[in-house]
């Protein structure tokens, strides 16, 4: 999360040297998805293609990197919201390219930002096979079912990058297990629809 | 001694002689050890009461312990091999005949193993063994109201811990899930409950 601050938009007028829209809106897009850590390296890419210093281009940088996150944060959905944080002097054509490529994006940043928050691990993947157990040491014949569940877990994607792991856990669970799980399973659907309903 | 049902071994020979002294107790005294010796293996874990109870027994009978535990354990393999092979109660009295047990007597205990066979048998499948099995399972829901990337959210999570056995440790498994996993997930298990329902 970062908050705007007074050199961001001096530093945004770098932008009238883009070569295009299109130029603009890959490197806002870019610049939102960044974590602070990998802005060096990419206003080193960027520098080139607007033709300016390596020190200008990290201001650039940071400057779109706090603006979009500053405006997910808030919530802004309304250009007058938007067109409301640039100072009066600002670039005319200039504001108002940036503020449509923030509308045309904010929900899929919002969405970005609120898939990687950070929370317990997840589960991306849940795969189940029943089994008949036909025999064991303890009794040679038997018929007794029995289900394995295998969860994927992915850990925490902050702390891992661009390389998520993913664990898998494979476990057993016998039949009155699995009553006493769908039973609480059932609970916490009916809490849900009661909150829901309120 | 023809081929017995409940081992394919060959039997210590002191069971023989166990045999010929339980031939000597009374029906009600066979009954009552009967009796002992079933409580015993629907509840294994009761050790101690099991001993208390054997020499109450040995006390009450004017019985040597030492020689009553020998019984027991000449007895008690009889039961223990029908359960591993899921023996019939014929076939349990046959195996007592063969080892030198009175009729009547060989026909009272298969009469009791037949009515304590679906404990017995539950008891042993329980023993089964089971890799990383779910012991318990605690849930948590909520709503996040904000986070350092978006000032307010308002969304549903669920947290689930899983207990799992690995070995003999237990582990803690956390995991998070959304609204729509958590739907899925309890569809899937209602799956899984429809399949082993079908199966039991």
């Amino acid at each position: 999360m970062a908050a705007l601050r007074d050199g961001d938009f001096a530093a945004l007028q770098i932008l009238l040297k883009a070569p295009s829209k299109d130029a603009v809106r890959q490197l806002c897009q870019e610049c939102f998805s960044s974590p602070p850590a990998a802005l060096g390296p990419l206003a080193q890419r960027a520098g080139p293609g607007l033709a300016v210093s390596a020190e200008e281009a990290e201001q650039l940088v940071s400057a779109l990197h706090n603006l979009t996150r500053h405006v997910v944060y808030r919530g802004l959905t309304r250009a007058e919201d938007i067109l409301c944080l640039f100072p009066e002097n600002f670039h005319q054509n200039l504001k108002n390219l940036l503020t449509k490529i923030i509308l045309e994006n904010i929900s899929a940043w919002r969405n970005e930002a609120q898939a990687s928050q950070i929370s317990l691990p997840r589960l991306v993947d849940m795969d189940w096979r029943v089994d008949i157990k036909t025999s064991s040491d303890s009794i040679v014949r038997m018929a007794v079912p029995t289900c394995l569940l295998q969860l994927k877990i992915q850990e925490d994607a902050a702390l891992c990058g661009n390389n998520p792991v993913v664990s898998a856990l494979t476990m057993e669970l016998s039949k009155e297990t699995l009553d006493t799980m769908l039973e609480g399973l059932g609970r916490i659907r009916d809490q849900l629809s009661a909150v829901a309903n309120k | 001694m023809g081929l017995l049902n409940f081992t394919r071994e060959p039997v210590p020979e002191a069971v023989s002689a166990d045999m010929h002294n339980l031939n000597q107790l009374s029906a009600q005294q066979f009954s009552a050890l009967t009796e002992v010796l079933f409580r015993f293996l629907t509840e294994p874990k009761e050790v101690e009461r099991f001993l208390t109870q054997l020499s109450d027994f040995a006390t009450m009978n004017k019985i040597s312990l030492g020689p009553l535990k020998n019984i027991v354990k000449s007895i008690l393999l009889v039961p223990n091999g029908a359960l591993k092979r899921n023996l019939s109660s014929e076939q349990v009295r046959a195996d007592f005949i063969a080892l030198g047990l009175s009729e009547e007597k060989a026909s009272y205990f298969a009469e009791q193993w037949k009515a304590n066979s679906p404990t017995l048998t539950r008891l042993a499948v329980g023993q089964t063994l089971m890799i990383n099995q779910l012991i318990d399972m605690e849930w948590k829901f909520g709503v996040t109201a904000g986070s350092s990337e978006l000032e307010k959210v308002g969304s549903i999570f669920l947290q689930l811990k899983l207990v799992v056995k690995k070995g003999s440790q237990l582990e803690n498994v956390y995991v998070e899930l959304t609204l729509p996993q958590f739907y899925s997930f309890l569809h899937e298990m209602e799956r899984v409950k429809t399949s082993l329902e079908s199966f039991s």
